[in-house]
């Protein structure tokens, strides 16, 4: 691509009319971008490449050589319970983690939305859970949930509800799936409730103003003007849940173990790269991923965001 | 203002990095070239030593270096992101450390895959095997991919005072005998769930049905791969069920089920809420339950000889293992600092048969058998002379190593183990999906 500078016609010295000159080619823009271009290349459409060709080959350490195998990756897949029975957890997980951390993060910055003493303070501690790795929370959490010790079968037994030996993860698929995706609830909210909140920072105080001389309650102003105005901050903060669920390892990895009560489309992904080798089928699962995570997230876009001019 | 011509410099050199990154990120994929350039020096280099465990005191890592002048660079990192990144590197043919963990479990499959360089000819393979009974379990084809550093085995361990409330002062010898005291125990009220199984979807349950199945006479594979559990008078499969009834029968605490073996061993036998584990890790007395910071039965765990169907037996070897990955930059280097750390001297000081102050923490077994009995005859290792003839019998799970898919097999045990554990199925059914695997996986292969 050349980027042309028009320039306007030259007369020299002699007042002869000079020849037009060739619009001059600007590198400096293209040398500036170059570095991030060159790392967006090489660290992300580059294996991105790689990965759509080498997901319709045979790529097996344990049985090479590589060679092209057609659609036999998908097709394996398919047919493999450990693969659709981690895909329907994976998918209880979008369903139940996006839809609560968005209506939390709703809640939590329409709260924090006025101004009140101590905000800040309340914004920087709730940002603490977003700001744990995954393992660290699991860990954390675990503590919370051990039937042996934890500390919910604890408040059971200590407010005689009942033995308080309860299993909570692993037996009950249902229940296992529901309290792993709370932790990662815990965690994806705040991140949630800081885009909504951004969001909501923008919205003119003269409307709601506006909207009380007019006779409209709390409900009514919530419905006809922050819910609308923020939702391109809602729909920001649903793609970052959806890409958070549909990506979710730590948190089941480490709570559940590799029980299949509560194992992720992720971890069947490293499992059948790294524990069996068979790197074909990983590039295979990790496309369908993808191609999800970019479906579901255009259809955010399309039914959720809208474009605001305040 | 830059001229056209240094533009142009400009411009080429970010086109030439931008080549050079896009080509490095291709390389990556398929190569399977051996490391090239690899250097034979043994001196004045520094060598990374990546294990799933801390580095032993900084005072040896310098004498070593003073007697070599290797300097070691030591990372440590867990063992599930380890053989991760083992993986990833081999794959990807690139460097990643020169001396790395080789698991037993994984033997087979490295050895097949060529991503280890084979120990015999850098070290002494038939005066090490002299020494360590474990060598066997990292030697395939007659290669040794890797070098035990820790002869950790399985045992069973039992909390003796809870067993003498129960009234029980004789050990038990037969699995029968065992069963028949932990119901007695929990019987008597001593206890409410006496057994400790990790019934954790992970590898340690694995291990446990292992030894289990040893316990009740048999192996799980045979030579070919082929399922030795399928029968239900076979010792796989009666462990199995031996393991899921105790859930059932509330041997085995309720909460288990998501316990894994180091939580088991933390929660619950340290702190003298079960009264026995049946496969538990050797040296484990020494460094947890005898250490009162963290347990509250401190001098009342002892081990015992395997029980098994009509009398004792053999015990699981379970060891941690080094060795050379092929990218090593120092491979030379790396063989001396092998050959240095699973020395007799060196791993009697990691032992403490030499002064507190060159003990290695995380040691908890010496590799050499000759250095167990040195601790032993020096009073040094809780139960010692118990061990040492445990070490001696110590037999791998596979004898003729472990098969390439064993990482496969292994999550077909503990995932569906689990899932029987949990009620969700029944143990002919995980038995069977067990035995789908290793019958698809060994026709495979």
């Amino acid at each position: 691509m050349r980027d042309v500078v028009a320039e306007p016609d030259r007369v020299d010295r002699s007042g002869s009319a000079a020849r037009p000159q060739r619009r001059r080619l600007d590198v400096l823009p293209y040398v500036l971008v170059a570095p991030v271009a060159i790392f967006i290349i090489g660290l992300a459409i580059v294996p991105a490449l790689f990965t759509i060709i080498e997901s319709f080959f045979t790529v097996n350490e344990l049985d090479p050589p590589t060679r092209f195998s057609g659609l036999s990756n998908f097709v394996e897949l398919f047919h493999n319970h450990a693969v659709t029975n981690s895909a329907a957890n994976t998918a209880f997980y979008v369903v139940v983690g996006v839809a609560l951390s968005t209506v939390l993060g709703i809640a939590m910055a329409v709260l924090l939305q006025r101004p009140f003493r101590g905000r800040g303070l309340v914004i920087a501690i709730l940002i603490l859970p977003w700001a744990l790795p995954g393992v660290v929370e699991g860990i954390l959490w675990s503590g919370i949930f051990d039937p042996n010790a934890g500390l919910i079968n604890n408040l059971i037994a200590t407010l005689h509800f009942g033995a308080g030996n309860g299993v909570l993860l692993g037996q009950n698929r249902l229940l296992t799936v529901g309290l792993i995706e709370l932790v990662q609830v815990w965690q994806m909210t705040p991140l949630s409730t800081l885009l909504i909140f951004a969001a909501l920072q923008l919205i003119p105080e003269e409307l709601y103003e506006a909207a009380t001389v007019d006779g409209a309650n709390g409900w009514r102003r919530f419905l006809s003007i922050t819910l609308p105005l923020a939702r391109p901050g809602i729909a920001v903060a649903m793609v970052q849940a959806l890409i958070a669920t549909l990506n979710i390892f730590d948190q089941p990895y480490v709570l559940n173990g590799a029980a299949s009560t509560g194992s992720s489309v992720t971890m069947e992904t490293y499992f059948v790269s790294f524990q069996n080798l068979n790197f074909g089928q990983g590039y295979a699962l990790s496309l369908v991923v993808a191609l999800v995570t970019v479906a579901l997230s255009l259809l955010v876009v399309r039914f959720i965001y809208r474009r605001v001019e305040l | 203002m830059a001229t056209r011509r240094s533009r142009a410099t400009w411009l080429g050199a970010a086109g030439l990095a931008a080549v050079t990154l896009l080509a490095a990120g291709c390389s990556g994929g398929s190569g399977k070239a051996a490391a090239t350039g690899a250097s034979t020096q043994t001196s004045g280099v520094t060598i990374t030593v990546a294990l799933p465990t801390d580095p032993p005191p900084q005072a040896a890592l310098d004498a070593f270096k003073a007697a070599t002048g290797i300097t070691v660079n030591w990372s440590s990192s867990d063992w599930d992101s380890l053989q991760t990144k083992i993986s990833a590197a081999a794959t990807a043919n690139t460097y990643f450390a020169d001396v790395t963990n080789v698991d037993w479990s994984r033997v087979g499959q490295l050895g097949k895959l060529g991503w280890f360089l084979p120990l015999e000819t850098y070290l002494d393979g038939n005066g090490l095997k002299a020494d360590m009974p474990q060598l066997a379990s990292f030697t395939l084809d007659g290669h040794i991919v890797g070098v035990p550093y820790d002869a950790s085995y399985m045992v069973t361990t039992v909390n003796t005072d809870l067993f003498a409330k129960a009234g029980i002062s004789t050990m038990p010898t037969t699995i029968d005998e065992y069963t028949n005291d932990l119901k007695t125990i929990k019987a008597k009220g001593v206890v409410a769930n006496p057994l400790n199984i990790p019934f954790a979807a992970a590898e340690g349950l694995s291990t446990y049905w292992y030894e289990t199945t040893q316990a009740f006479g048999g192996t799980v594979l045979d030579a070919k791969g082929k399922p030795q559990f399928t029968d239900p008078s076979s010792a796989g499969y009666k462990a199995a069920e031996w393991m899921v009834n105790a859930v059932k029968d509330g041997l085995v605490p309720p909460g288990n089920i998501n316990v894994n073996d180091s939580q088991g061993e933390q929660t619950l036998m340290a702190q003298g809420q079960a009264a026995s584990t049946f496969s538990d890790y050797s040296g484990l007395i020494n460094s947890l339950y005898n250490v009162t910071d963290s347990s509250t039965v401190a001098g009342k765990v002892q081990y015992l000889e395997t029980p098994g169907v009509s009398g004792t037996a053999l015990n699981l070897s379970n060891p941690d293992g080094m060795g050379i990955p092929k990218q090593a930059k120092y491979p030379a280097a790396a063989a001396k600092f092998i050959d240095w750390f699973v020395s007799a001297q060196t791993q009697a000081d990691f032992s403490g048969l030499n002064g507190q102050d060159k003990v290695w923490g995380s040691s908890f077994i010496p590799s050499r058998l000759s250095v167990v009995q040195q601790l032993s005859q020096a009073d040094k290792l809780a139960d010692g002379e118990r061990l040492a003839k445990m070490l001696k019998t110590a037999s791998p799970v596979f004898p003729d190593g472990a098969p390439t898919w064993y990482p496969t097999f292994s999550n077909a045990v503990y995932t569906n183990l689990h899932a029987a554990a949990t009620g969700s199925m029944s143990v002919a059914d995980a038995i069977k999906a067990i035995a789908d695997v290793a019958n698809q996986q060994s026709s495979n292969s």
